[in-house]
Order: structure tokens, then sequence, then C-alpha cells
């Protein structure tokens, strides 16, 4: 008995700090006000964030999951033919080698192309992205990243929830799973407590218990 | 094993086992239904003016070809058609689109401005079994089981927007 | 009707004469405890992969240029529902490996190794090497950074074989001198066709070696299967049932809810040949070998002792040849068996901490604890030979 409190609870302490939890190893915090969090968090904010990232950004920056290209390409009559012929999101592939011109004057002034940013919000998380879009050599030093909008917090915030309404999936979507997801545990648990019960009686006809 | 057969318990999980196996394959379905990009609106805009007045062309929307038919105006047709349901959707317009998929089997129907065979005024004639149609799609003559499909569209000066509704609502 | 369908196909194949002999002919022990359901749970998870893996393949595309899109995009935006699959995918690969682990460590505490189920333990072990390999290739495919330079790493260990050997098969294993196209394709084929079906034909062998040999006993006595044994079904069949729908309601949390261990933000950045993710540590499942290899200085010693640990982990029935079986009757092999499942927790939690001195030093000290079960084994053996002679007998 003892043996198996034992071994039970080691167990799941070990996969709680190696899957859920894992108080030991190096985590790399930032701040974020929560007034502005709550901006990041919010649907609503998103399409003033589009738009904010459309004036501030999209010089150099790509979103191509929501097909939003860097200017120089999105001026590019070359954009609509392809387009039309692959679908709003071009493959990569296609996007590099129509558009190496623009990419490699990109290329030329930041040392590198800059990143797209599709998926950028769940690399990054929103309290990194807020403090480095605010003060880019502050959190990475030496960074080709200029400060565009420093001091302005809540337009950061801001384009943050657009950012974030690309990577992850809409909050009906997200209702709609965690709904689902409470479903399917509830489901198990019941099958599983009604096999137990059947198990049971079945055994104790046949004398087994 | 007939007693237990009428056990409740045994018929709950009998039933929920069928309500599981159903979630499980719901989903996987569900994959193989169309994706996000292919149901999203797509429009194409077609400039009318650059059509010759009795010509067709064909552009392509949501991956099936269209054909975008621009009528001399004042457009006479003295033909016999089976049904007339097209027509009285298109009439009094001189350029309109039609998905240029032959109801038949799916083939891409040729428009012959000149006639074919002994239809001597502008048809749609598809090669692959002989079905006839009418400029505004409505069948003439052969397999073809109704009338070709109309996307919605609607026309704003010399434009017509393939995907929004105007004056075609929906699809037909 | 349903009922006279069904006769006539059993009139032709005799299913029911099968199940009547495989399952409830079939006697076990009555006093399995809970964790031998972990060999059931693990052939559910391996199911969930392959079904799951096979859906991923229709969207998946192998190619260094569109693999991280088809997986971000496609995958996880474009087709209703993928998200789940993949989802299933990742969090099941993980479930996976967690319950292979306790499988082991469960045939461990219950000598399940021994006569006469070596070759069960050693098919076990194919199984569990297999899978490893299954793991690593699939981790590739996503092209994220973690993928990338995951492998980066991976492919680095073989060089630390002293002379050309070491770099040939280094280079030999991604296809070139860097990872690139051929690497990705080479271990999309590995992932999806070629190590899955040897281990379809691993755990088939393995599932009639249990058969064959019989199933263990937590006591460590063999039972006289015509009297105490149960019928397999429906006892065992629906106690197992219980427990995978526990196992499976757990898995679904995650699958849900808690997918950020699974998918680890740093993957959802492409590879970038030119800059390595700040933190590179193994999966959670490989990383008490790395902290083995880690904390021996010398690169290649390191390698030699974390393949000594695998090959320890293959000659298990035969380092132990002690003449009583399980943990329960043994307490020597009982107190060695603890400083096994510590050394193994702690030497896993290390190797996702910083490389500080005060780590390495205490990597050292778990790696002998790791090294002290297996080389304390044939010194138990012997004590209890000894024990064995003197009380005249399997008696304890």
């Amino acid at each position: 008995m003892i043996k198996t409190a034992f071994f039970t609870i080691l167990t799941l302490v070990f996969f709680y700090i190696i899957w859920i939890n894992n108080v030991f190893a190096p985590h790399e915090t930032y701040e974020m006000p929560e007034q502005y969090k709550k901006i990041a968090e919010d649907d609503r904010y998103a399409k003033e964030g589009k738009q904010l990232f459309e004036q501030n950004c999209q010089a150099c920056h790509s979103v191509r999951y929501d097909a939003v290209y860097p200017s120089a390409i999105q001026a590019n009559p070359n954009l609509k033919a392809l387009q039309e012929q692959y679908g709003k999101v071009l493959p990569r592939d296609v996007y590099e080698s129509a558009f190496q011109a623009e990419l490699a004057q990109l290329k030329e002034s930041f040392g590198k192309v800059p990143p797209d940013l599709s998926t950028i919000y769940i690399a990054k998380g929103k309290e990194y992205l807020f403090n480095f879009i605010l003060e880019p050599q502050k959190v990475l030093p030496g960074t080709s990243m200029p400060a565009v909008i420093t001091g302005k917090p809540e337009e950061t915030a801001k384009i943050i929830s657009y950012l974030r309404s690309v990577s992850e999936p809409s909050s009906s979507e997200k209702a709609k799973r965690t709904l689902m997801g409470i479903g399917t545990i509830a489901y198990l648990v019941v099958m599983g407590v009604l096999i137990w019960i059947w198990r049971s009686r079945i055994l104790k006809r046949m004398g087994l218990h | 094993m007939e007693a237990s057969r009428r056990d409740v318990i045994g018929l709950a999980i009998g039933g929920l086992g069928v309500v599981g196996v159903a979630g499980v394959l719901y989903p996987i379905i569900k994959t193989l239904a169309p994706s996000a990009a292919s149901l999203a609106s797509a429009k194409v805009e077609v400039d009318i003016s650059q059509i010759p007045e009795g010509n067709v062309r064909v552009v392509s929307w949501k991956g099936k070809p269209v054909f975008v038919v621009r009528l001399p105006a004042n457009f006479q047709w003295n033909g016999t058609t089976k049904e007339n349901d097209n027509r009285k959707l298109l009439e009094g317009h001189n350029a309109y689109a039609l998905i240029a998929v032959c109801t038949h089997l799916g083939c891409v129907p040729l428009w012959k401005p000149q006639g074919e065979a002994e239809y001597k005024y502008p048809v749609f004639h598809c090669p692959c079994h002989g079905g006839f149609y009418s400029p505004w799609g409505d069948n003439i003559a052969g397999p073809p089981p109704r009338p070709l499909y109309i996307p919605p569209q609607s026309l704003q000066g010399n434009k017509l927007i393939i995907g929004e509704p105007g004056f075609v609502k929906e699809q037909t | 009707m349903l009922g006279r369908i069904g006769k006539w196909i059993d009139e032709r194949t005799h299913l029911s004469d099968l199940w009547r002999s495989q399952m409830v002919d079939y006697k076990v022990p009555k006093n399995l405890t809970f964790p031998y359901a972990f060999g059931v749970m693990a052939l559910v998870a391996f199911a969930i992969q392959i079904i799951s893996g096979i859906f991923l393949t229709m969207y998946y595309q192998p190619n260094v240029q569109t693999a991280f899109d088809s997986v971000n995009y496609t995958i996880m935006k474009e087709v209703p529902f993928m998200w789940l699959i993949r989802h299933v995918h990742a969090a099941g690969a993980n479930f996976f490996l967690a319950i292979v682990y306790l499988h082991m460590f469960t045939g461990i505490y219950y000598n399940a190794y021994k006569k006469p189920r070596e070759l069960t333990w050693i098919v076990g072990w194919l199984i569990f090497f297999v899978l490893l390999m299954t793991a690593l290739s699939g981790y590739l495919l996503p092209w994220g950074q973690l993928s990338y330079w995951g492998m980066v790493v991976t492919t680095e260990i073989p060089t630390s074989i002293p002379g050309p050997l070491g770099e040939a098969i280094s280079v030999w294993m991604k296809g070139g001198y860097e990872l690139g196209q051929i690497t990705l394709g080479r271990f999309f084929g590995l992932h999806i066709w070629l190590l899955p079906l040897i281990l379809l034909g691993l755990v088939s062998l393995h599932l009639y070696l249990v058969r064959a040999a019989g199933i263990s006993n937590p006591e460590g006595i063999e039972i006289d299967k015509k009297k105490e044994g149960v019928p397999f079904h429906p006892y065992m069949t629906l106690k197992e049932a219980a427990y995978v729908m526990g196992y499976l309601a757990v898995f679904f949390f995650f699958v849900f809810f808690y997918m950020h261990h699974f998918l680890p933000p740093d993957n959802f950045e492409p590879a970038d040949p030119f800059k390595t993710p700040p933190h590179i540590a193994p999966e959670w499942y490989l990383l008490a070998f790395y902290t083995v290899f880690r904390s021996i200085p010398n690169k290649f010693l390191g390698f030699v002792a974390f393949s000594l640990i695998l090959l320890l982990l293959l000659l298990l029935p035969f380092l132990d040849f002690s003449p009583y079986k399980s943990a329960r009757r043994r307490s020597l092999f009982f107190a060695m068996y603890i400083v096994l499942v510590i050394s193994s927790m702690a030497l896993t939690i290390l190797g996702a901490m910083p490389p500080t001195p005060t780590n390495a030093m205490l990597g050292l000290v778990f790696t002998a604890g790791l090294f002290s079960f297996f080389l304390s084994l044939p010194i138990i053996s012997i004590i209890e030979w000894g024990w064995y002679k003197t009380r005249g007998g399997d008696k304890t």
C-alpha cells in the first residue's frame, strides 16, 4: 500500500514537472501591464491592429498566412496574377522565387529578410512581443529591427492582437474546441464507469468476485 | 448471456459505444470536407468592355471555368429550348456569366456564334456527347439533364463581378 | 437477420471458436495489478498514432520549402479538424513513449524479463529502440527551429566516435554534409513507412510471446492456470477497457487543453540554418540519455556510457539470474530498483537544466546510480542463490 502510493505520487510528480510546469528549467519572463494584455487578447482589436500593422510594419514584414506581403511586393503587379493562380496565400517556394528582387533588397537593408510573422505570436508570446516591439534593442541587443512605435504601448498591444488573430483560432472556434474537449472527457469517464459497473455484475454472476 | 443482453448497463454501453465510434468518425470524415480556402468567397472581376460583342471569354472562378457572354444589343435568337429558366433569369442583360461545365458529364462546351449542325444560330455545343445549349445555357438538345449553372454575379458599370450576389443572387 | 448473417460467416470462418479458445479459455492470474494495464494502453496509443498519422500524410508535404506551411497553415488552419488530428498525433507520441517507459519499469519491478520471458523482454527492447527512432524522425518533419536543430545535434552525436567512422555515420544519416531536402525526404520515408512497419511486426511478435510464455505474476510465482486462472474475457478485457477509458480521458485533456509542451512554441518558427534557438534540449524521453552524455567530460566516453545503458537494458535478463522473481519478494532488488527510478527521473530533470558545474556533478552521481543498478544485479543474484540453497528451495 505504501509502495503503491509512493510510486504513484513519484510518477505523477515526475510527469507534472516534465510536462506541465518544469520548475527546474530556466524560463525567461517578460512583463506586460494587465490593461495591454487585455487588448492583445481581445479579438475586437484585431482589425484596428491590422491597419496599424500596415502603417508601421508592412514596409518590411509579411504575414503570409493572412496574405499580407511587404509593401514592395504588394506593389508588384505580378502579385495579383500569382494569387489568382495559387490562391491568396502563396506557397513559399512560389513567393520566394517570384519576389526574389524585393526580398533581396530587404535582405540588403537589414542583413537578413525580416521574418514572416504568421506564427510569431505562438512562437514568442505576447509578453515578449510587447517588450520587443516597444524597445527592440533592449530585448535583443544588436537586432536590425528599428524602434518603430516606441512609446505607444496601446498601438503595440493592438498589433499583437492582430498577430494573435492570425496565429491562433478565433475565440468562437476556441469555445467550440473547449466544448468538444469537455464532451470527449465526460464521455470517456462515463463510459469507463459504466464498463466497470457492468463488469462487476458479470463477475458476480460468474461467481468470480 | 441471454439475460445480460437485456441489461440496462449493457445497452447503455452499447449505445455509448456507437456514439463514441460516431464521435471518432465525425472529425475524420470532416477533414475530407472542403477546406477553408476553397470555401472562401472568391470573386473574379471581368471588364466586359474588353470582350467583343457576340463573343465569349472563359475565366476561372473557384477553380471552375466560367463563360462570360457578351451579347450584341437587341440580340434576337430564334431557337427553341426545352426550358426557359436561365433565359428568364438573365433576360435583359447583355453580359453575364455561366459556369462552363456541361451538366451531362463535365466537359467544357464550345461557343459557336455561327451555329452548329442543324442549329443555324449562336449555340453552345458540348463536343463530348453532343449537348446543345442556348446562349443563356438552356438545353436545346442532347443528353444534358439540366441547363448550365449560373454563378452569383453583379454588374457595376463595365465590371461583371462573379461571386458577388447582384442580379443573380445565388448559384442556380 | 443480423444473427443469421453472423452465423453464416461463423460457419465458414469459425471465428467464435477462435474467440473462445483465445479469449475465454485463455486463463490469466487473478492478482494482476494496475500497472499490468500499461501494455494494453501502449497498444491503444500505437493504434492512435497509426490512424492519426495516416490522415496527416494526406496534407503534409515533405519538402523543405513547403513542409512548415503544410503543417502550420494547411493542417492547422485550412483543413477542417486537422488541428485535432495533429494535436492527437503530437500528444499521442509523448503518451506512447510515457506508457512504454511505465510498461518497462513495471516489467523490471515484477522481473517480467526472467525465464521463460527473456525473448519477450528483448523484443520489447527492440520496440523501445525503434520507437525512439520513429519519434526522432517524426520530430524533424514540421521543419521548425526545434525540428531542425534537434536533428543537427542528433546527427552530430555519432561524430564522438573517434576517427573517420563517426563522421561517416553522421554524413550517412544526413545524406550530405548538412540537413536538407534529402534528409527530410529520407526521414519522412522512415517515419511513415519503414519504422512503423517494423514496429507493427515487433508488436505482433511481442504479443505472441506474451501469450506463448504467459503473463508474469506480481508475486513472482508461476500459477497453475487451470486451477487459479480467471478467464481473460470478460475478467481482464473489461477491467482493461475501463482503464483505457481513464487513460484516454487524461490523454484528451492534454489534446484539448494543454498542448503547450507537446507543440513547443519554438517550433512555430521555420527552420533557419543560420540561427540556433537559445534553449536546445532533446525531448523529455531522451533527456536521461542526454544528461549521461553531457555529464561525462569526454565526448567519446559519454557516447560509450549512454550506449552501454541501452546495452545493459537489453541484457537485463542475463544480468539478473536470481532464482527469485518480483521486487515484492526481493528486498535487495527493491532497494536497487528505487535507485534506478530516482536516478532515471533525476537524469531526465537535469537534462532540461542549464549545464552548470553543479548540475554536471549531479549528473555524474545519478549516472553512477543508473549503472549501479545494472551492475548490482549479478551480485544480488549470487547472494539470493546463497539464500535459496540454505533454505532448500523456493521459499521466502
